[in-house]
Formats: C-alpha cells, structure tokens, sequence
C-alpha cells in the first residue's frame, strides 16, 4: 500500500464513520482532523442527519485546514431524489503554512481509505465550498 | 526504515540562480548564495596528473584514438564559492554546475554541498538527513547521481528526493495544482494532481529571471548606459563630501567575472523598477511613459522609462526581447512560448476532468514572480485564452519570501514533520538495495 507523502497514518475510526454515512445514512457530515502527535488522521466530529448545509459550513474552522465529508442531498431535472457524497480538502489561505503542508501531503492516502466519494472538491475559502459550487458539482 | 528523528534534517534547493539550505522546520533558508561558481585553471601538473597523462599517451599510440574530454577531465582547476566570489581574482572565470535546468557538472555541485554544509550551516552531513528539491524534470539518472553522491561522499544517514513543483504545491495547502515556477535561468509550468507531477504536464521555456536580467542589460546598454562592474573603479574624495570616480586597470579579469558583476547590478535594476503592463507592451503608447531613476554604484544616476514594462512583458510575448540589439535569439524558436500559452498547454495536456481544478489553483513561485502584476496580468491572459465560463485563478503568497523560497519552505516543513521520519531512503536500504532503490522511495 502507498504511504502518503507526508507519511501520515489513519485512525480506523475514519473510514468506520465514512461507511456508517454512506450505508446508513447516519450522518450528515464527518469533519477530520490530523493529530500531528498521534501522526494520524482522526474524526473531529460528526453531524447528524437533520443538520444541514449551513451547519456543515460552520463546522469548517475559519483558520485552520480540515478533511470533511458531507451526503448532499437533492432534486433532479426529473423530480428524482438523489445524494452525492462530497470530500472536501479545506484549506484555509489564513491557515498557517506548516498545516497546509500536513494536509496536502497527506490528502491522497487519506482519500484513498474512503471508498465511495463521488465529488471532490479543494478549498481555500468559503466561496469554493458554496452551496452553488456543491450544487454545480453534483449534476 | 530511519529512526532518528531528534537531530534536524537539512534541506537543499540548489537552483540555476541561488542555493537555499537550511534547517527542516525554519521558516526561512538559513543560507541562500549564487549557484555559480568562481574556477581558476591551476597551472603546473601535479605529479598524479602527469602519471595519468603518460599512462594515456602509451594506451593512445595502441588504439590510434584519442578518448575525449581527457584535457578537460585532467585539468584542475581551484573552486571559489559563496562570498568567495564577491573578490575579484585574476584569471577567474564564473561557471554554472547546470544547463537548461539540468546538472551538467557534477564537481560544481558537490563543491556548493559542501560550501552550504560545512562553511554555511556548520554542520557535519553524516548526521543529518538530507531533503533535496530537485527540478520537475529531472531524470532517473539525475536522481541516482545525486543519491549516490549523498551516501558515497556525505555519508548521509538518509535522504529524501522532492520535486520542485509538489512541494510549492504542498506548502500551498493543495495537492493538485498547476505550479508555474520562474526562477533563474528558467520557467518551469508542471501540473501537479494528488502530490505528483504529471510528466507529459511539464513545459519549460529558457526565459527566466536571468534572461531579463540579461535583456534589461543590453537594453541600457544600447541607450548609451555604461555599467561600471563595482571592482572596476575606486572612489577618490576630491573635495569635502564630492567624489570623483577613477577606473582601475585590471586587465586579467576575465570576461565572464565581469559580465557577472554587471549582471548582478543589472539584476538589481530590474527587481527595483520593473512592473508587468496591464495589456502587452506597446512601443508606441509607452515611449512618454514617465521615468524612474536608479543610482548606478559608481554614482551616475539612470532614467529607466519604457523598459520598466517592455522587460517584465517578455515572460508573456518572447518575440519582444528581438527588438533589443545585442540579445540573441532563440536555439529553439518553438520551444519559446509567452507564459500564458505555456499554462493553457500545460492544462490542456492533462485528463479532462482535472483541468477545471487547474486552472482555477495556478500558483506562481520562484523569484521571478515577484515582479509587479504579475499574476493579476496571468490571470486575465489565461482566462481570455480559455474557453467558456472556466474559472480561472491564480495564486501566489503575499510575501514575497514565501513566493521566492516556495520550494525550499516546504522541504522545510515536510522533513521536519513526525510521520514523515518513516519515509526516509536510509543509509540502510541504500546499502541493501542499491542506489536505484530512489526511484521506488522517492517517486
Ligand atoms: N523582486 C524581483 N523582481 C524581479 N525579479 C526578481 C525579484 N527577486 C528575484 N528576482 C529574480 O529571480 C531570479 C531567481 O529566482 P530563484 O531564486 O527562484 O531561482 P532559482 O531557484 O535559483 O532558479 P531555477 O529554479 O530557475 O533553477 C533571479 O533572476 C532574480 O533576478
Ligand atoms: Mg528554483
């Protein structure tokens, strides 16, 4: 198995979270983080099912980089329900260097363990995560 | 695997212009100095020189042929690095280790290692793993030279090979990008996608820093400036506080020491007053532009006008350094593209499906991206040359330490990173596998 750049591990808990949401549907969106002391990729935290977009956007800190998932939901052309699972790599161009260093380098490997993205996007500020770009990337 | 992460790692980024060495974890590269060298021919054989001479001359009259580069391989000559190369030294001539971006002298190289290590860092390489930036384009070959020097000469415990672009890309917070990098003798257009360069991506083109640096010179040159390189005269105070300018005769320096010197003036002039226009440069429309005035060293003070804007415009029209007498064309004219032509090619020579991304994360490192609007003029080129509502977006760091030392920055970070100790080539695995052993640690 390729290492990540960076060499950066994942905590099993990761990909548990990432199938329960794609199987399950039990969230709405995962936010990761890289404990640099524990050299892996862990869950920050969660959102339920019942949240939306606007608690997933606010869940981003405004400074600092993260790895976040989220199950979009919505209407086709054709009034058909559907659900698109998002990886998003936020980082931040406030952040500190030494982060976006972490994350980038660590991005591959990590998006690798989960199987089933659909769309992915990389974010340096909050336009690039808007509704209307998850709602453009998702047809 | 190497374990040893409580001493620091170095990290090097030798370029055509400057090598930058520092400690992984700073911020900054602890010692950046020219990537030229000073070289003075040593005459008189020494004994071992001539022994090898005659051994050649008896296997000569066998075989008839005369091996080549056996003058040049049994010449010696005495390297001057570093500040060495501020002083002046009869007979010295100034050369580059490298060649269109490539390492053509390996001797030179070796020579700046080892300056940067133990005159510069103070630090003893067979303690120290090392994280070298190499070019985007760099063969296996390259690679393995350079690995092999690493463990052969230096001893180094372990070693990491990065490229270039993927670590500007890195220290940017994204792992697909498409990296333009115009730096000294060269600008590099590579994209990167999840952390590796896309070979068929790289474009090159030979007009870089030190091609302007080279057209501003001639440009002044041709309006009538002379350039007194800064050891050709002396200062004599001739009444309170006025001075009179007096040349020396040093008629032993040689030509290429002296173009040296009045490059680096020329280069300064440059940095200080150039700007890139907003549309392409225009003869015509800028003839009145208003002047800005530069000292010389030797105290005569310059009117730079129109060359403020037609220098920095050749990154994005080459044909324009034609017009100034005394600057040679192109070897090959074809190669030579305006930058954003080289960015849509590059684009367009990647998957269809990730040019969307590039286009919309260009990221502009190396020192000649410093110059002014540089990147607001890139972005508005790219976006008329691209096709449909593409959002186009260049980026670059504010600070322009950042932008110079991109690459060199995030060497910095990633060596200096816990779960990056894992990764090192060791001396171990060297040792067991072979050199070429690089290509798998180090992809
Ligand atoms: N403010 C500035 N304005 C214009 N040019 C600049 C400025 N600062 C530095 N430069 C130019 O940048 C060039 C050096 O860039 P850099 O240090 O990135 O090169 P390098 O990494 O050694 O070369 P390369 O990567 O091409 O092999 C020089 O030509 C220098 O004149
Ligand atoms: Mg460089």
């Amino acid at each position: 198995m390729a290492n990540a750049a960076s060499g950066m591990a994942v905590d099993d808990e990761c990909k548990l979270k990432f199938l329960e949401l794609k199987a399950k549907r039990t969230y709405r969106f995962i936010i990761y983080k890289i404990d640099e002391k524990k050299k892996m990729v862990v869950v920050e935290k969660v959102g339920e099912p019942v949240l939306n977009y606007d608690d997933f956007a606010a869940s981003l800190p405004a400074n600092e980089c993260r790895y976040a998932i989220f199950d979009y939901d919505f209407v086709t052309e054709e009034n058909c329900q559907k659900s698109k699972i998002f990886f998003i790599a936020w980082s931040p161009d406030t952040s500190r260097v030494r982060s976006k260093m972490i994350y980038a380098s660590s991005k591959d490997r990590f998006k690798r363990e989960l199987d089933g993205i659909q769309v992915e996007l990389q974010a340096t500020d909050p336009t690039e995560v808007g509704l209307d770009v998850i709602r453009g990337r998702a047809n | 695997m190497y374990g040893g992460d409580e001493v620091s790692a170095i990290v090097i980024d030798v370029g055509s212009y400057s090598c930058k060495a520092g400690y992984a974890g700073d911020d900054t590269p602890k010692a950046v100095f020219p990537s030229v060298v000073g070289s003075i021919e040593q005459t008189g054989e020494t004994d071992e020189a001539k022994a090898d001479k005659e051994a050649e001359a008896a296997s000569d009259s066998k075989n008839g042929a005369k091996p080549m580069d056996v003058d040049k391989a049994k010449t010696k000559r005495k390297l001057y690095v570093g500040q060495e190369l501020e002083f002046r030294r009869d007979h010295m001539e100034v050369i580059s280790p490298m060649k269109d971006g490539t390492v053509t002298d390996w001797d030179i190289v070796d020579n700046i290692w080892n300056h940067a290590f133990r005159q510069r860092l103070l630090i003893n390489p067979e303690e120290h793993p090392m994280l070298i930036a190499e070019p985007s384009t760099n063969t296996g070959q390259q690679r393995e030279k350079a690995a092999e020097l690493m463990f052969e000469k230096y001893k180094v415990p372990a070693l990491f090979l990065a490229k270039n672009a993927v670590l500007t890309s890195f220290a940017s917070g994204r792992a697909t990008s498409l990296v333009v990098d115009s730096g000294g003798g060269s600008t590099v257009v590579a994209a990167v996608h999840d952390g590796y360069v896309l070979q068929k991506s790289v474009a090159t083109s030979p007009i870089g820093g030190e091609f302007l640096t080279d057209c501003m010179m001639k440009s002044l040159e041709s309006k009538g400036v002379v350039i007194r390189p800064r050891y050709s005269f002396k200062k004599k105070e001739v009444g309170p506080g006025e001075y009179k300018v007096v040349d020396l005769d040093l008629p032993n320096t040689t030509e290429s020491y002296k173009l040296y010197c009045m490059r680096a003036i020329a280069s300064d002039i440059k940095e200080s007053v150039c700007r890139v226009p907003d549309t392409a440069f225009d003869e015509v429309a800028y003839a009145n532009v208003p002047t800005t005035s530069y000292e010389l060293p030797d105290g005569q003070t310059i009117e730079v006008g129109a060359d403020r804007f037609k220098i920095p415009d050749i990154l994005f029209n080459p044909s324009l350094s034609q017009t100034i007498p005394g600057v040679d064309g192109f070897a090959d004219s074809m190669s030579v593209r305006g930058l954003p032509r080289m960015v849509i090619d590059s684009v367009n020579r990647c998957d269809v499906d990730i040019r969307k991304e590039l286009l919309s994360s260009i990221l502009l490192s190396g020192g000649s991206s410093s110059i002014l609007q540089l990147k607001e003029r890139l972005e508005k080129e790219v976006l008329e040359e691209s096709s449909g509502n593409t959002r186009v977006k260049v980026l670059a760091s504010g600070n322009s330490v950042e932008r110079r030392f991109s690459v060199w920055i995030g060497g910095s970070i990633l060596a200096s990173l816990g779960s990056f100790q894992q990764m090192w080539f060791s001396k171990a695995e060297y040792e067991e596998h072979g050199v070429s052993y690089i290509q798998r640690k180090c992809p």
